[in-house]
């Protein structure tokens, strides 16, 4: 059974040739059957025919024989050896990836990422097996549920309770949901703890250890970061993580720390900015012309399509890793709050427009834009 | 005479309402906290029923279990348990317990049960 799609490409070179199979059968002297055989990938080729045919259509033979597509078939062998209940025709394989590499490579595409999910959901399965502070939680949880459920199923089927008892029976159950609520705020706040975003390596913001006087240092100087990096003789980096991770009485403050190549090393959204969590931001945020003004601190005043307005502060840093001769490799942080929250007063009137993510970004005419949007 | 029921667990407020369904049902009920003093409370009472928690404070239920089914005259067990997984039930089964139920529970479910157990 033949596995590459050499005959696909055969099949592309003689049509954009303008040839018919008769005709390149014929040059080539074979026959016109077997010529549709091999242009549907049911029989293989090689050798003298192959060059034969290379020449007739006068392109080097190794644009007949290498493609990208060994990967392609190698995941959908893969996905088919993987799914044996739904018998899918190994045999056409090539076939099909020849007549239809679209859905091809959707399939191919879908099925990695099923193993991708796969592998989170085993790796979740893990923790809610063997973490003890789950497993301790969700003890608790269950143990608190069980006494609420009996003594409210009691306290409601049962008339002839004894005052005491039944005045026990209440004292069970506020202190029994008050013991579930706080479990419940515990569990949040481990996972607030180890949620993806926060394991991410190499970033001023791992050290989320803020110190005690930073919130009051922070309303004294009206959330000037660069007054409170002189301060707590900090990078500007940790502190836009520290005033991002202020409590409820400080203005709403979301951060976002990429590197150059767009990929989001740490966020916090606002319910109203969503950040992507894997890059696709829109490019005319600020944090990536940080990149082009390494280390200039950056004001801007930016407007979603939402109409929805921010001010923002950007500045872009190298790694505190970077090695003396080695190229450094820049993070830039984008620091953003409400405009009529913000702290720091715009310095200019017009906000410049901005998206969201191309793919769910309704502006027309966008000379950022890097793919169609869905919407 | 009434059957007499003894709870092994660590909830006081589970304790109460079992207490208060069961001795309602008419069985005689006592209760014990601490599982390290589960064994001497058994051999003491001499109870025809333990109810048992697995996650007991100072020592584990399947360990009380196995203690229980060395006795000459074992009474029956029924662990009740937050920890439903399959492997837990396993364990338990392979010990010798008579019933596992899982917490969260209903209150008819249990007294079912228990009369189910005793009579």
């Amino acid at each position: 059974m033949p596995h590459s799609l050499t005959g696909t490409r055969i099949r592309q070179h003689r049509t954009r040739a303008g040839l018919s199979q008769t005709a390149l059968a014929r040059q080539v002297g074979i026959s016109t059957s077997y010529l549709n055989l091999i242009e549907h990938n049911k029989r293989g080729i090689a050798g003298k025919v192959l060059l034969k045919i290379a020449r007739e259509l006068g392109v080097p033979q190794a644009n007949l024989t290498e493609g990208a597509d060994s990967e392609l078939m190698g995941a959908l062998i893969e996905a088919a050896s993987h799914l044996l209940d739904h018998s899918a025709e190994i045999s056409a394989l090539a076939e099909f990836a020849g007549r239809f590499p679209g859905w091809s490579q959707l399939l191919a595409a879908s099925y990695r990422r099923s193993l991708d999910q796969e592998a989170v959901i085993t790796a979740l399965s893990d923790r809610l097996t063997h973490d003890p502070f789950l497993a301790e939680s969700l003890h608790l949880m269950l143990s608190n549920i069980t006494a609420i459920r009996s003594t409210a199923e009691i306290l409601t089927s049962v008339d002839d309770i004894e005052p005491d008892q039944r005045t026990r029976f209440n004292a069970a159950i506020h202190t029994e949901s008050k013991r579930l609520s706080d479990a419940t705020e515990d569990l949040i706040r481990y996972f607030d703890k180890t949620a993806p975003q926060d394991e991410l390596p190499e970033t001023a913001l791992d050290a989320l250890d803020m110190p005690e006087e930073f919130p009051a240092s922070a309303v004294a100087q009206n959330y000037d970061p660069a007054a409170l990096a002189v301060e707590f003789q900090a990078d500007l980096h940790t502190i836009f993580g520290y005033l991002a991770d202020l409590n409820t009485d400080a203005p709403e403050i979301g951060v976002i720390i990429t590197n150059a190549s767009g990929q989001t090393l740490r966020r916090r959204a606002l319910s109203n900015f969503p950040l992507p969590r894997h890059g696709n931001a829109c490019p005319l945020w600020p944090v990536f012309h940080g990149f082009s003004q390494p280390e200039r601190p950056l004001q801007d005043l930016i407007e979603l399509p939402t109409g929805a307005q921010f001010v923002t502060l950007t500045i872009a840093l190298p790694r505190s890793d970077t090695a003396f001769g080695a190229t450094p490799i820049y993070q830039s942080a984008m620091m953003f709050t409400p405009r009529d929250q913000s702290p720091w007063p715009p310095q200019q009137q017009a906000a410049h427009a901005v998206g969201t993510s191309c793919r769910i970004c309704p502006r027309k005419n966008c000379a950022a834009r890097s793919e169609k949007t869905v919407l | 005479m009434a059957k007499h029921i003894l709870i092994v667990e660590d909830e006081p407020n589970i304790i109460e309402s079992l207490t208060f369904l069961l001795e309602r049902a008419g069985f005689t009920v006592t209760s014990e906290q601490d599982g390290a003093h589960a064994m001497s409370r058994i051999l003491d009472l001499k109870p025809d029923l333990v109810v048992l928690d697995l996650m007991l404070p100072n020592r584990s239920g399947f360990d009380i279990l196995r203690d229980i089914r060395n006795l000459a005259n074992s009474p029956q067990v029924l662990m009740l348990t937050a920890k439903g997984q399959a492997r837990d039930r396993q364990t338990a089964e392979d010990i010798g317990v008579t019933c596992f139920m899982t917490k969260p529970f209903a209150n008819s479910e249990i007294i079912s049960t228990v009369k189910e157990m005793l009579t």
